[in-house]
């Protein structure tokens, strides 16, 4: 039995209420983080791994949130099974596979994922290819999950709900981060 | 038949209003705050200040970042061809497509943005507010277009001091001839990199750049018939409704007025489809009513009736009233009804980078722009096209979004995220379309909506006149950008960006004139062959302007109820 079924196997025996996340991190011998699980509705365990992992690589968790805590995992499976139309949505998860397959990453150690996901941003980056490569897909739905989260807009940039008033010269310094909106 | 003279008398009322947008609103108003027991009537549901849904929530309490999903977009797909407007914080403001269509004469697209609720458009309103001038005015006559305003500035001006002491306008005096001062509130205030523009223009082409004339308050309004109105908070969320009341809407300032009198009824979810006309009496006698709610019709009655239910839903009733003495329409004796459709055409401009100013940001979110006034075919400019242009614009930092296509990543991307962007800057021209007869609405018995009524067919273009003033829009917009020391500036012309009807400013389907046999309206706004109904809306307008028209339908609503009352007064009508 390798690893993909084991995750699997373990999602059915816990009821599918446990995240292929967390299961990997039980399976890693990591503590599980209360409060980062989410489960899948859509995607499977596998590509729900592979969605969380990037996006948490994309924005990880510093000082402030991560991806993961801010929910962006489930917010990305959102976007893409009720805003996406049924092209896009196809088009993304054929390219969720294919990134997932040609990068073998469901087998790929943390350190490994980080030089994958860093590489395919570089290089997408560079090239700027006509068909926008997976990762910068990934890479827009974090952050716009992310930016738009209460962490991400609070903590990291700067939002105020209610500002009183304008002031179109102030010193940046004075305002201190950009702001969320 | 003691039960039907009783029905009729319970269905009377003094004056009847159809609609309840900005027209509407005012109308409410004005005939209620002069003793007349009115009875509006709205097709949507009923939205009550301070209730809109989303007003106060937070970017993480909207759903999917705020976008639309694909079940969104196949209800109101032609609502989201703003690529604005359909986001999960205002959706609600527009209609569901599917139970509201309209039809496009194949090829020519036009773009009906609406919103069926008590309130319609002035809760999403762009608030922009202009006066018009002489120059506009007289633009036909002098031009040899289409035909005569019937009036002119000195008999508005009064009017514009009217609604605008009552709404508060913020802005800027500048003493323009061609675009005259309203009765400003304290103007909202420019940013740095806008104040810089402001003064390249002025030095380098003697042209004029002002904050936006917003209907918002910058400052405390100048009366107090409003205690629901606060000043502006700066949040730039308008348009999902401002609990704060800081902005001009019916729902926050003319409806709440005409309650307060006692003398308004009014009535969501009543759809008027007819005016109804007395061929003995040579006027009409009210309307009919479709129930959206229950389906059941009904029929109210009134000295008089006041269209307010935009230009295209005024047209629509007035085309549908088919009577012996009008058999192609109410009050359609000369064939215009329907025709002279205008908008004004936009989508061509220019955008730049701005360098310097890396140590300065604002606090605040400016809920206005910039606006630069007309400055072609004025004086002893001359160009190869009729009329002219504004624009609106303004500067800003780039946010977070900058970095999607940027090179970092990870911990770096939450760091470099934290320091906004380069400053940029952007101006859009607003322009004039000319009134032409081609372009026109017309009744669709073939397709009907979800209550079963006729629908409309719309027939417009751009013509030859617009694409003449698009590059002027586009080659100022640079130049004027490029003067001022800004880098990497493009113009831009979209002319396929948007069809008619996408600056949401339609009009001109009703127009007002001196002679019967060339127009609708007379100078009061008052069907030429039918006294006792008023159209108020955008449809009345026989020319468009390059200003934002909203304030121009608030002043002649407040004129045009003003005779309507003095004729009652004198048993005219």
């Amino acid at each position: 039995m390798n690893r993909r079924d084991v995750i699997k196997r373990t999602a059915i025996l816990m009821g599918g209420v446990v995240s292929a996340p967390a299961i990997m991190g039980i399976l890693k011998g990591c503590k599980a983080k209360p409060g980062v699980a989410w489960v899948p509705k859509h995607f499977t365990q596998e590509q729900a791994y592979v969605i969380t992992e990037m996006a948490e690589i994309i924005i990880p968790k510093t000082d402030t949130a991560g991806a993961k805590d801010a929910g962006v995992p489930a917010f990305i499976e959102e976007m893409i099974f009720e805003v996406y139309s049924e092209a896009d949505r196809t088009k993304f998860m054929a390219a969720l596979e294919d990134f997932t397959s040609s990068t073998g990453y469901l087998d790929l150690s943390t350190d490994e994922q980080v030089n994958v996901v860093t590489e395919a941003h570089a290089k997408a980056i560079e090239e700027k290819p006509q068909e926008r490569p997976f990762v910068m897909a990934m890479k827009e739905l974090t952050m716009l999950g992310y930016f738009s989260s209460k962490p991400g807009a609070t903590e990291v940039l700067r939002y105020e709900a209610v500002p009183g008033y304008y002031n179109g010269c102030m010193p940046l310094e004075e305002v201190g981060r950009t702001w969320a909106t | 038949m003691y039960l039907n003279v009783k029905a009729v008398q319970e269905n009377t009322y003094d004056a009847i209003v159809v609609g309840t947008g900005i027209s509407g609103g005012w109308a409410a108003k004005e005939l209620t705050e002069k003793g007349l027991k009115t009875l509006v009537l709205e097709r949507g549901r009923d939205v009550q200040h301070p209730n809109y849904p989303t007003a106060t929530k937070d970017p993480w309490d909207l759903p999917y970042g705020d976008r639309p999903t694909a079940e969104d977009l196949e209800q109101q797909g032609v609502q989201n061809r703003t690529g604005y407007t359909i986001r999960q914080s205002t959706k609600h403001w527009f209609v569901n497509d599917i139970e509201n269509p309209y039809t496009e004469k194949e090829g020519k697209r036009f773009d009906w943005m609406r919103g069926y609720h008590v309130g319609g458009r002035s809760i999403m309103w762009g608030r922009q507010s202009y006066r018009w001038s002489d120059m506009d005015f007289e633009a036909n006559v002098k031009d040899g277009i289409a035909i005569d305003w019937p009036v002119r500035y000195k008999d508005i001006a009064p009017w514009y001091d009217h609604v605008e002491t009552f709404v508060g306008i913020s802005g800027q005096a500048e003493g323009l001839a061609h675009l005259p001062d309203s009765k400003f509130i304290q103007p909202m205030e420019l940013n740095c990199v806008e104040k810089e523009l402001k003064k390249s223009m002025m030095d380098k082409f003697g042209r004029l750049l002002t904050i936006g004339r917003v209907a918002n308050l910058a400052g405390p309004l100048a009366h107090d018939k409003s205690p629901q109105r606060g000043t502006c908070q700066y949040r730039n969320l308008c348009s999902r409704g401002c609990p704060y009341g800081a902005y001009f809407s019916s729902n926050s300032s003319t409806l709440p007025a005409a309650a307060a009198t006692g003398n308004m009824t009014l009535r969501p979810n009543s759809i008027v489809y007819e005016v109804i006309y007395d061929e003995q009496k040579g006027k009409a006698t009210g309307v009919k009513v479709l129930d959206a709610e229950t389906g059941e019709q009904h029929e109210f009655y009134a000295r008089v009736v006041f269209l307010c239910a935009s230009t295209m839903g005024s047209t629509f009733i007035l085309l549908n009233s088919i009577s012996k003495r009008f058999p192609n329409g109410l009050g359609n004796d000369s064939g215009e009804l329907g025709c002279n459709i205008m908008d004004h055409h936009l989508g061509a401009g220019a955008n730049g980078d701005v360098e310097g100013f890396e140590d300065i940001y604002y606090y605040g979110r400016r809920a206005n722009g910039v606006y630069i006034p007309r400055f072609r075919n004025i004086g002893k400019d001359k160009r190869d096209y009729l009329r002219g242009f504004g624009y609106q614009g303004g500067a800003s930092r780039q946010g977070w979004w900058r970095l999607v296509s940027e090179a970092s990543i990870g911990a770096d991307l939450k760091e470099a995220v934290t320091t906004p962007g380069k400053w940029g800057i952007g101006i859009m021209g607003f322009g004039e379309i000319l009134p032409d007869h081609s372009n026109r609405v017309t009744i669709n018995a073939d397709k009907k909506d979800k209550y079963g009524l006729p629908t409309l067919l719309f027939d417009t273009e751009f013509k030859e006149n617009d694409f003449k003033m698009r590059k002027d829009m586009a080659n100022d917009a640079a130049e004027m950008l490029d003067a001022a020391g800004f880098k990497n500036v493009r113009s831009y012309d979209n002319p396929n960006s948007h069809g008619m009807g996408l600056g949401i400013h339609e009009m001109g389907t009703a127009r007002m004139g001196n002679d019967p046999k060339t127009s609708v309206l007379n100078k009061w706004n008052q069907v030429h062959a039918c006294k006792n109904v008023f159209v108020t809306d955008g449809s009345f307008m026989t020319s468009a302007s390059c200003v934002n028209p909203s304030l121009t339908y608030m002043a002649f609503t407040a004129r045009a109820v003003n005779y309507a009352v003095e004729e009652m007064k004198k048993q005219n009508l």
